[in-house]
C-alpha cells in the first residue's frame, strides 16, 4: 500500500510541473465557460422575443438560463467536450496518458521508474490512480466554476447582466460528473494500453483518438452500403451462426457510444429547452440524430463499459507485468 | 549471504544467446568490476539483476532475496545512459524519485547533488544538461535511497578526465562504508584503479572471474611484453619477421612484442645476431587493458 501512495504521490509531483496540464485546464475552465458567456450575451442582445417566430415561441431568458446560469454552463462544461470530434474527453485522457507513461515508454524512463519503485503493480496502478485523480480534477474543477462563472453573468454589468439563476437539478448534474468520472476509467485504461503496445507517445495518442471511430466507422460504412440481407457470404456466416441480430445491434456496445454517455445525457434537455424535440426521428435530426437517437439507457452504457475498462486493463496489466524493460 | 548472487543466469532472444549460463556470487563490500565487449551480455546481466527483464533460465538473488523482490529497494543502478524528465530540473526528478522509492529527506537529495558536485546546477532543466552532467545527477539518482548494492553500466560515459576522476573517487568513497558495487566499464585503466576483483564476459559466457590481481599475473607468467628500440627500426622490423615474432609499431619507430616468457631472452640475443642494434629493450608490466585483451584473443577472438 505504501508503494501504492508512493507512486501516486511522486506522479503528482510531476503533473504539477508539466505545462500541458495548465493548458487543459485553462481550455476547460476558463475558454469553454468565458465562450458560453460571450453566446449568450450576443443572444440576449441580438434575438427578438421570439426565438422560433409563429412555431413555438421561446423567450431569450430562457435560452440564456439555459446555456449561461451557473447550472447551463455546469452542464455545458459536462456536455460540450463529449460532442465535439476527437471528443475533448479522449483528448484528455491520451495526453494525461502521456504525460504518465509516455515518457518512460519513449525515452527509456521505465528503468529509471522500476528501479526507483521495483513493485510494478504498485507502479501501473500509481500512475493510472494520478492520472484518474487529475482527470477528476479538471473535470469536476469545471463543475465547481460554474458556480463562479454564473455569478460573472449575473453581475450588473452593461456587457453581462444576463437573467439567469442558480436554480437547476444540481445533485442529478452532479452524479452525472461523477459518473463520466468513472467512465474514464475505461478510457483511461485504453489511452495506456495503446502508449504502452505502441512503444511511442506520439503514435499512441493518434491511436487513441482515431483507433475507435475508425474501426467504428468501417462497421458503419458496412451496414450502410451492404446492409445485412443474405447477399453475400460474410452475412451468410453471420445468419448461420444466429449472429446477424448482434452484429445489427453491434453500435449499441461501441467504445466512443458508450463512453461519454454521461456527457450526452443532458443533452436531450438542452435541445428539448431550444425547442427540438429530442423524441423525433433521429434522421429528422441530422448530426444530433447519432449522439441523441441511439437510445443507449445509462446502466447499459455502465455495463459496457466497465467491460471494456475489465478488458484493457487486464491486458495492459498482463503486458506491463510480464514484458522486459528496455 | 551473498549482497549479489547469480545462478545459471540466462537470457535467450529467440535462438540467440545474450547471456548464456552465467554463475558468480559477489559479498557484501566487494567492488567488482565488469568486463566484455559490446554485445558480451553485460548490460543484459545487468538488466536481470535489476529486475527490468526476466532471465530465460537461472535465477538470481540480491541480499538473499529471489530477483524480483521487496530487496531491489535496496540497489541502486545506472544502467547504460541514464534518462530523465526533460522539462523538470535536476533536483525535482530527484525528488520524483525519492518520492518513488519513499524515505528519502530532502537534506540527503541536497547532500548527494553536492556529493556529485551538481549542486550549482540542480535548479536547470535537465534537457539542457551536456552528457556528463547528466551521468553525475545519474549516479546521485542511484545513491539517493542509500542502497546496500549498486550496480553501474558505464557510469564515466561522457565524463571528461577530471569528471571521471571525481567519480572514481566517489565510487571509493561508497564502497568504504560497505556498499557492494558491481560495475561495469569500457575505460579499463580507470576500473583498475578502483575494483578488487573482475568478472569477464565474451559472447555471453563468463570467461574470468577472480581477483584483479590474480588475471594479471596469470596472464603474465605465460607471455611477456617487451619495449624494443634500435637505431634502425626498418631492420628491427625485417629481424623480427624473420623470426616470426608479431609485433606492434609504436611512435617514434619502436616496437612492442608479446613473446613467451621461456623465449624472452633467446629473441633478445637472436636479434642482436641479426645485427639489429638495440638502444632499449625493457619489459612492461602488463596492465588490465592488455590482460583483457589478451584473454579474449586466448578465447579465440580477434582483437
Amino acid at each position: 500500500m505504501n508503494a501504492l501512495l508512493n507512486v501516486i504521490n511522486a506522479e503528482l509531483f510531476k503533473v504539477v510541473r508539466k505545462r500541458r496540464v495548465y493548458i487543459l485546464a485553462f481550455l476547460w475552465w476558463v475558454i469553454l465557460p468565458v465562450l458560453i458567456l460571450f453566446v449568450a450575451r450576443i443572444l440576449l442582445q441580438n434575438l427578438s422575443t421570439n426565438f422560433v417566430e409563429n412555431s413555438s415561441p421561446i423567450a431569450p431568458s430562457t435560452i440564456v438560463e439555459t446555456l449561461a446560469s451557473p447550472f447551463g454552463i455546469a452542464r455545458i462544461s459536462l456536455m460540450l467536450p463529449s460532442v465535439i470530434s476527437p471528443s475533448f474527453y479522449m483528448m484528455v485522457l491520451a495526453l494525461l496518458a502521456a504525460l504518465f507513461i509516455g515518457d518512460e515508454r519513449s525515452q527509456n524512463m521505465w528503468k529509471t521508474t522500476l528501479t526507483a519503485q521495483p513493485n510494478r503493480l504498485s507502479v501501473i496502478f500509481g500512475k493510472f490512480f494520478a492520472a484518474m485523480i487529475v482527470y477528476g480534477v479538471l473535470l469536476f474543477g469545471g463543475f465547481l466554476l460554474s458556480f463562479l462563472y454564473g455569478a460573472i453573468g449575473m453581475l450588473p454589468l452593461p456587457f453581462l447582466s444576463l437573467p439567469t439563476s442558480f436554480s437547476g437539478e444540481w445533485l442529478g448534474l452532479l452524479k452525472l460528473y461523477a459518473l463520466q468520472w468513472l467512465f474514464g476509467s475505461a478510457g483511461m485504461f485504453f489511452a495506456f494500453l495503446m502508449i504502452w503496445l505502441l512503444r511511442n507517445a506520439v503514435l499512441g495518442i493518434i491511436a487513441i483518438l482515431f483507433a475507435p471511430p475508425i474501426l467504428e466507422g468501417i462497421y458503419t460504412i458496412y451496414a450502410t452500403l451492404v446492409g445485412f440481407q443474405p447477399v453475400n457470404r460474410i452475412n451468410l456466416v453471420f445468419q448461420t451462426l444466429r449472429l446477424r441480430k448482434t452484429l445489427e445491434e453491434l453500435p449499441r456496445y461501441f467504445f466512443t457510444n458508450n463512453l461519454y454517455a454521461p456527457a450526452r445525457k443532458p443533452l436531450s434537455e438542452i435541445v428539448g429547452a431550444l425547442g427540438v424535440n429530442p423524441g423525433s426521428n433521429s434522421g429528422d435530426l441530422g448530426p444530433l440524430g447519432a449522439i441523441l437517437g441511439n437510445g443507449i439507457t445509462l446502466q447499459s452504457s455502465a455495463l459496457v463499459i466497465t467491460g471494456y475498462a475489465l478488458i484493457f486493463g487486464l491486458i495492459m496489466l498482463w503486458r506491463f507485468t510480464r514484458e522486459d524493460v528496455s | 549471504m551473498s549482497a549479489i548472487s547469480a545462478q545459471n543466469l540466462t537470457k535467450r532472444y529467440g535462438k540467440k544467446h545474450a547471456v548464456d549460463g552465467i554463475s558468480f556470487d559477489i559479498e557484501q563490500g566487494e567492488i567488482v568490476g565488469f568486463l566484455g565487449p559490446n554485445g558480451a551480455g553485460k548490460t543484459t546481466t545487468l538488466r536481470m539483476l535489476a529486475g527490468l527483464i526476466k532471465p530465460s533460465k537461472g535465477s538470481s538473488t540480491i541480499l538473499g532475496k529471489k530477483v524480483p523482490s521487496s530487496s531491489l529497494l535496496e540497489v541502486g543502478t545506472m544502467i547504460e545512459e541514464p534518462s530523465f524528465y526533460g522539462y523538470m530540473t535536476g533536483r525535482d526528478n530527484l525528488r520524483h524519485a525519492a518520492k518513488m522509492h519513499g524515505g528519502v529527506s530532502d537534506k540527503h537529495i541536497d547532500e548527494m547533488l553536492s556529493f556529485v558536485s551538481m549542486d550549482q546546477a540542480s535548479n536547470k532543466r535537465v534537457r539542457a544538461y551536456s552528457q556528463g552532467m547528466r551521468q553525475r545527477l545519474g549516479l546521485a539518482r542511484a545513491l539517493l535511497w542509500r542502497p546496500k548494492v549498486l550496480l553501474l553500466d558505464e557510469p564515466t560515459n561522457g565524463l571528461d578526465p577530471v569528471g571521471i576522476a571525481e567519480i572514481r573517487e566517489n565510487l571509493r568513497t561508497i564502497a568504504h562504508e560497505g556498499v557492494t558495487i558491481l560495475i561495469s566499464s569500457h575505460i579499463l585503466a580507470e576500473l583498475e584503479k578502483l575494483v578488487e576483483r573482475i568478472l569477464a564476459v565474451e559472447r555471453g559466457k563468463l570467461l574470468y572471474d577472480g581477483p584483479l590481481q590474480q588475471m594479471l599475473k596469470r596472464i603474465d607468467e605465460k607471455t611477456v611484453t617487451y619495449f624494443l628500440d634500435a637505431l634502425n627500426p626498418d631492420a628491427l622490423k625485417y629481424a623480427l619477421s624473420h623470426l616470426n615474432i608479431d609485433f606492434q609499431s609504436l611512435d617514434g619507430g619502436a616496437i612492442q612484442v608479446v613473446i613467451p616468457q621461456n623465449d624472452a631472452a633467446s629473441v633478445i640475443s637472436r636479434l642482436i645476431q641479426e645485427g639489429v642494434q638495440l638502444i632499449e629493450a625493457r619489459r612492461i608490466t602488463d596492465n588490465l587493458e592488455g590482460a583483457y585483451l589478451r584473454l579474449l584473443k586466448e578465447d579465440g577472438r580477434p582483437v
